[in-house]
């Protein structure tokens, strides 16, 4: 552990301070135990004088801040298999999964995640568990159970809330059992009793449930699929919303210029989960060089191309209206495994972003949008010392996300080779 | 997971099969899949021809099988701290505890356990995790919860139970669960509103629970710390004594001969857990070195270690007197953390097993004990490929156990990470004496 009166000097080719401005060449970053007290060229670093400093030079590499995933369910195992069959697992196996989940991604760069929906107390578990030193993780933003209708997506993690009462006890219970935020699915999903076309709270459910969060301080985040929920969320005020799917109950897919206006006159941060159907398209076309897929499996990679082509076209246009777009992988859902974050950061190439706007939309956007900006996302005085080093420039190439060096947390160098 | 047809070649400069021969110098084994298809002299394990064969060179060290520890109690912390307080914590947090001691058992060379007692569901649900390959662990065997008598040692973690149907209904139900074998505590022990000195379950109970068990095909093992649940294990034929104390009502410790004599009758295996007593006064120790002791801490130091000494001078007598006596650590209990189960061995060293008797007592003796000799314990054909892979030679010094260089299981090269994560598992033995 990192004491408090212990000083490091961190140097590097390269500094992506994340701020968004240019990529800092030799620059160098002073740690004082967990903490960054200072940032900048090198030779504008100084370490107070008299006092004992461990130098790390990390030549021709670069440096920038750990990753924030702002979409993961530490439940998921990635596979492949549905929701509904994930939480019939006992708590105990999807704890021992979200701890494996939580290590597999620390280990890849990602410092920060926000759970979207966990089964019962799993994930809250697992942080406790984190705290007496029982197991490592990235810093945790927990949802706990997400709110849903009766039958509604993901209701089978443990709550179903029916009126504006019932939807504020259940933050209430939340919140004293200690979540960051509420997540919320405000329309269908790929849980089978809900209808993914439709919202699925109404309106006066969702003000009481953005409402009760927001006086604890407490952020929300809406899952929607369709149009008219995006449309419900933004009345409520919602402050993230996920997927965002132009989808009309009758299964039309038209893109609304009026709904992304909202978002961006509101500010809300869109999380639009791109790279799960990519990675299953991956999976398919990666199976179709070994062996022939069956009928089902054409049908399957044909339809989610093409959904995902939908898909980048709507959030191209999302982007270019001036959205704030945030990254979070929503692995380990359905067949999208942990430890692969760069790979969603990496479609947002595919959308319009440059590399570097790549890079902030999973690092200080993201941890924007998780309310944790005040710890992390950048590399600033005053912030913790959540650090990547990576070979390359990924400013140039995303894809150098995926060299990592080094990893810091909180100011300790990651042992990535810890599997006690 | 292991592939059809594929094959290893294992090349041991020193090969201990465990059976008790003698070793063989340049030893080979030949794996196919989980299994050991060819063994002995590396002149006679001939691979099959056009196999496609991955070879480990061990040709300058010792090969032996996987150690297998016949006591844990995986939910523990091995801090010091009572049951009481551990039995506190949530069932998540206790499984998650559980798979990082198992996870320190295995790179520690153990490839199989015995999980003694953990709280409600937590092992029966870890295991259907490791079977289905979500997580990683040794071999386990486990009981579900241990049974106890209301009050009694253990209880707290969810099998208090009275009278002959409550226990039948309760080893059914664990049974049900998923239970391996049944652990009695028939005496008391550190649980505080239990009678250390005096038995727990009458005669009546006891006999239904063995007999039950046994009607399943489930062995028996009773926790003892005094000579009455002995004598009543006895009567049960209970297969284990665990602890095997011979504390009477009132405190005082008498050795019973013609006890001995009975469980030598029987065939009895013995868990004598002698180290799990060192390792409070270890505790002990190092608080002394750094900060030193309190007139109380003085006193249990000194209990303590004429309990050990007592305990000590009665395994060697009844190692003397051939009575079977296994490996079994009993962590993470108490002071005692997983991943150093080679301690205990060496206390049966101490007390008297012979370098080989020591070695076969956490290997083929543990194995037979737990009724799993015809998959795990000696290297020998058609057995599953659990190996331990040493620097240096056990049978030279049996602490060279610590000394691991490679961990096998069921055929799998076990990655173990980093050296710095390997070093934290070792609990060091204390300057002071
Ligand atoms: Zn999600
Ligand atoms: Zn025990």
């Amino acid at each position: 552990m990192t004491k408090l009166n212990s000083f490091r000097l961190i140097k590097g080719e390269r500094i992506i301070d994340a701020k968004g401005g240019d990529v800092l060449e030799r620059g160098a970053i002073l740690l004082q135990g967990d903490k960054i007290i200072s940032i900048g060229r090198e030779e504008d670093v100084i370490p107070p004088e008299g006092s004992q400093v461990e130098e790390i030079v990390y030549e021709n590499k670069t440096v920038l801040p750990g990753l924030v995933d702002c979409h993961v369910h530490l439940n998921g195992i990635g596979d492949g298999r549905k929701g509904d069959q994930l939480n019939l697992l006992p708590d105990e196996i999807l704890t021992l999964q979200a701890a494996k989940n939580a290590r597999t991604h620390l280990f890849s760069g990602v410092t920060t995640v926000r759970d979207c929906g966990a089964k019962n107390s799993t994930t809250l578990r697992l942080r406790e568990a984190v705290e007496m030193g029982i197991t490592v993780a990235p810093k945790l933003v927990l949802a706990g159970r997400p709110m849903a209708i009766i039958g509604g997506h993901l209701w089978w993690f443990g709550i179903q809330a029916t009126g504006p009462n019932e939807c504020r006890a259940h933050v209430r219970q939340l919140v004293k059992e200690g979540v960051d935020f509420i997540k919320i699915t405000a329309s269908g999903g790929s849980t089978g009793t809900s209808v993914p076309l439709r919202p699925s709270f109404n309106l006066e459910e969702m003000n009481a449930i953005v409402d009760e969060a927001h006086k604890f301080g407490k952020h929300t985040a809406a899952h929607c699929t369709n149009s008219q929920s995006m449309i419900n969320a933004l009345d409520a005020g919602i402050d993230t919303i996920i997927h965002g799917v132009y989808n009309e109950p009758d299964g039309d897919r038209s893109y609304r210029p009026d709904i992304t206006e909202r978002i961006v006159d509101q500010g809300v941060f869109l999380n639009p989960t791109i790279h799960q159907s990519r990675e299953r398209i991956w999976q398919l076309e990666e199976k179709s060089q070994n062996q022939k897929l069956n009928p089902e499996e054409v049908e399957e990679l044909n339809t989610t191309k093409e959904g995902h082509e939908q898909r980048i076209e709507e959030v191209s246009k999302m982007w270019e209206a001036g959205v704030k777009i945030v990254c979070g992988s929503d692995s380990a859902w359905a067949n999208y495994k942990m430890g692969r974050f760069q790979a969603d950061i990496n479609s947002h190439i595919s959308i319009g972003m440059s590399p570097m706007e790549a890079i902030l939309s999973a690092t200080n956007l993201s941890a924007q949008s998780c309310c944790i900006d005040d710890q992390v996302g950048t590399l600033e005085v005053g912030k913790n010392a959540d650090i990547l080093v990576v070979e390359g420039d990924p400013s140039k190439n995303i894809d150098d996300l995926w060299n990592i060096v080094d990893i810091y947390q909180d100011g300790n160098l990651i042992d990535r080779g810890n599997y006690i | 997971m292991v592939q059809k047809n594929d094959f290893k070649l294992i090349k041991c400069g020193n090969l201990i099969d465990c059976t008790g021969n003698a070793p063989v110098k340049n030893g080979a084994i030949l794996l196919e899949s989980s299994k050991i298809k060819s063994i002995g002299h590396e002149s006679n394990v001939i691979p099959p021809e056009g196999a496609s064969i991955k070879v480990y060179d061990y040709s300058k060290y010792t090969v032996m099988p996987g150690m297998v520890d016949c006591h844990t109690h995986n939910n523990g912390f091995g801090d010091g701290r009572l049951g009481e307080e551990l039995n506190l914590l949530a069932d998540e947090i206790l499984t998650l505890q559980s798979i990082r001691n198992l996870r320190a058992s295995l790179f520690s060379g153990v490839t199989t356990i015995r999980e003694n007692g953990p709280k409600n569901f937590t092992l029966i649900n870890l295991k259907k995790a490791s079977n289905d390959y979500m997580v990683l662990t040794p071999r386990m065997l486990i009981c579900g919860r241990p049974l106890s008598i209301i009050g009694g040692h253990m209880g707290y973690f969810g099998s208090e139970v009275t009278g002959i149907d409550e226990v039948r209904a309760e080893t059914r139900n664990l049974i049900k669960q998923g239970a391996d074998y049944i652990k009695i505590t028939a005496t008391g022990g550190s649980t505080q509103t239990s009678f250390r000195y005096r038995h727990s379950f009458n005669l009546d109970e006891l006999n239904a629970i063995t007999s039950e068990a046994r009607k399943f095909g489930k062995l028996t093992a009773t926790h003892c710390v005094s000579t009455q649940g002995i004598v009543n294990s006895i009567k049960s034929d209970v297969d284990m004594i665990i602890h095997c104390m011979f504390n009477e009502p009132d405190g005082s410790n008498k050795f019973r001969p013609e006890i001995v004599d009975d469980l030598f009758n029987k065939g009895t295996y013995i868990n004598p857990t002698l180290h799990v007593v060192r390792a409070t006064i270890w505790d002990l120790l190092n608080i002394k070195e750094r900060i030193g002791l309190t007139g109380s801490q003085e006193k249990l130091l000194d209990d303590r270690k004429r309990d050990f000494d007592i305990h000590l001078n009665n395994c060697t007598k009844m190692i003397d007197s051939g009575l079977k006596f296994i490996t079994g650590s009993d962590s993470s209990w108490s002071s005692y953390q997983s991943g150093n189960t080679v301690y205990e061995t060496e206390c049966l060293n101490m007390a008297g097993l012979s370098n080989m008797a020591s070695l076969l007592s956490v290997t083929k003796e543990a194995a037979k004990s737990l009724d799993i000799d015809d998959l795990v314990g000696t290297l020998e054909i058609g057995k599953e490929a659990d190996l331990l892979v040493l620097n240096s030679n056990p049978l030279e010094d049996i602490s060279n156990l610590w000394d691991v260089k490679d961990v096998f299981l069921a055929g799998r090269y076990i990655d173990r990470g980093s050296e710095k994560s390997l070093k934290s598992i070792r609990q060091l033995r204390p300057s002071l004496n």
